[in-house]
């Protein structure tokens, strides 16, 4: 597995370099340059959300960093949480004098490093709430969605939260826009070959020449079953099944799919699986609107898609379709 | 006995020294149950402690605060966070006196608890707390360096053992942990790798004991 690096210590820092020198609307800032926010700065009187995870999958987190979207992002290690001092920064500067949503995915260190930020901050007078995306079906079973992580499904809170905020909403109403979009976001992935991390010798996990794993994590965790690789049909079968099995309450007939693609599958093979997913919606008597396919949220080189389908009421729907504008996504 | 600060700057340079064998191994039994990054990290995090000079604290509460607020700077890891909220912990306590050998176990007792608290996972969940707390009832009434280290490195085998065949109940492993069944977790094996290396009679080793 080869890499177009200089050196596993600076591959953050480097490619952080580079994604704020393409795209000026980004600016680093903050401990050791590891928040990204918005060049204009903070707006005043505005709602701020900052998120924040590990760094190796673009467009998410920093990516998303933009109007109509996310305010700041804490940055970390590869597959790492960001650190405590990220956090703090990313708070702050999301600070506009009306309290910060923390909104980012369920993951322990993530957690830990956004919790204890709050409790530093609390003294400074900054009111914050917390949303934690739980998307990926595959990581605990409908009676315990709290305990899911959260994947590329995240994207929608940013999304509809991202426009609660910019249309004037207090702290309460954003962070329950927040809390439903997440509750009507479901996400499960495949996996077809791993990534390596540019620090370590091997890949994150083996999987043979001819084998998928359906299920698989952003970082690579397992998921439900491994076996012989099938027509790309029958892969967007099973996930589809597995989506439509588990449809929250509040399910009412319209959803917006994402097919995202996990950094090295092609867009074509994206278009491949998204026909035959739509098709199947279709007979499923699930309108679709606003369809998304494409690298949304990535795990590096890892080969594999996942298909997230977010079920829409009409305040939801508006939000989607309100104005936004990030490095890696435009909605007019 | 007493627990002093050049004791712990050896022992961070040794263990900084050591994460060069280690960081791949550990990377390895990473890499089965989570993403293969645990060795790499730790060694990044180490090496941000030793660099943190806690040879010139004031203190042992200065010293462990210095190694806790390098760790919290050089990853936002479930593990390296842990790590460093542990000793921010020992900072905490030991503010203000000299601590003895023998106090060890009660101040990594109330470090493993804060740990339980932040990170959420209990006793039993097959994590570093299992291993913290084989250390906390193995070394207590031990007052010297040579026998805490060597009780601690017996009681880390032996939890290692005793937990390979259970399966893992938090992070990453949680989400398959029949497969968990046989491996060893990586932060409990980082826990006893690294008391060996505090532990062992290499260079330094003298520093340790007297």
């Amino acid at each position: 597995m080869k890499k177009l690096i200089n050196d596993p210590a600076r591959y953050v820092d480097e490619s952080l370099d580079g994604l704020t020198l393409a795209f000026p609307s980004l600016v680093r800032d903050g401990a050791a340059g590891r928040v990204v926010r918005r060049a204009e700065g903070m707006t005043e009187g505005k709602v701020g959300i900052a998120s924040g995870g590990g760094f190796g999958h673009l467009p998410l987190f920093t990516g998303y960093v933009g109007r109509g979207l996310i305010d700041t992002c804490a940055i970390g290690n590869v597959f790492e949480g960001p650190n405590i001092d990220s956090c703090i920064d990313a708070i702050r500067l999301a600070d506009g004098g009306r309290g910060v949503l923390r909104l980012y995915g369920n993951y322990g260190g993530d957690r830990m490093n956004f919790d204890m930020a709050g409790e530093v901050l609390e003294d400074e007078g900054i009111r914050c709430t917390t949303v934690l995306g739980t998307d990926d079906i595959a990581s605990g079973g409908p009676g315990e969605i709290g305990r899911r992580r959260g994947v590329a499904g995240l994207i929608y809170a940013y999304k509809t939260a991202g426009a609660a905020a910019e249309a004037g909403a207090d702290l309460e109403e954003v962070t329950r826009i927040a809390a439903k979009a997440v509750a009507a976001t479901r996400t499960i992935g495949v996996g077809l070959a791993p990534c390596r991390l540019p620090s370590a010798a091997k890949p994150s996990f083996e999987l043979a020449e001819d084998e998928i794993e359906m299920g698989i994590g952003i970082h690579g965790e397992p998921g439900i079953w491994r076996d012989r690789l099938r027509p790309a049909d029958a892969i967007a079968d099973e996930m589809v099944d597995r989506l439509l099995a588990d449809l929250p309450a509040q399910s009412g007939g319209e959803a917006s799919v994402l097919v995202n693609g996990l950094g090295a599958t092609p867009l074509e093979e994206l278009f491949i699986l998204y026909r035959r997913i739509r098709s199947r919606f279709d007979q499923a008597g699930l309108t679709i609107a606003h369809p998304l396919v494409g690298n949304y949220v990535t795990s590096m080189e890892m080969q594999g898609a996942s298909v997230s389908l977010f079920h829409l009421d009409e305040e939801l729907k508006a939000l989607l379709r309100a104005p936004a504008e990030c490095a890696f996504w435009r909605v007019d | 006995m007493e627990l002093t600060v050049f004791q712990i700057a050896v022992g961070v340079r040794r263990a900084a020294d050591a994460m060069d064998r280690l960081e791949q191994e550990l990377n390895a039994a990473d890499a089965k149950l989570g993403d293969g990054d645990t060795g790499s990290m730790l060694a990044r995090v180490i090496a941000a402690m030793a660099a943190a000079e806690p040879q010139a604290a004031a203190s042992v509460s200065d010293a462990f605060g210095r190694l806790a607020r390098a760790g919290m700077s050089a990853t936002g890891s479930s593990l390296g966070t842990l790590f460093a909220s542990a000793l921010l912990s020992l900072s905490k306590q030991t503010k203000g006196r000299e601590i003895q050998w023998s106090d060890l176990s009660d101040l990594i007792a109330v470090a493993r608890d804060g740990m339980m608290a932040r990170g959420g996972a209990k006793l039993g969940d097959k994590t570093v707390l299992d291993a913290l707390d084989a250390v906390v009832v193995a070394i207590a009434g031990r007052t010297d360096a040579g026998s805490v280290g060597a009780t601690a490195c017996e009681a880390l085998d032996r939890t290692l053992v005793e937990f390979r065949d259970r399966p893992c109940r938090m992070g990453r492993a949680k989400f398959f942990a029949g497969k968990s069944v046989g491996l060893d977790d990586p932060g409990m094996l980082a826990c006893a790798s690294l008391a060996k290396v505090l532990a062992s009679e290499g260079a330094g080793a003298h520093y340790l004991t007297t």
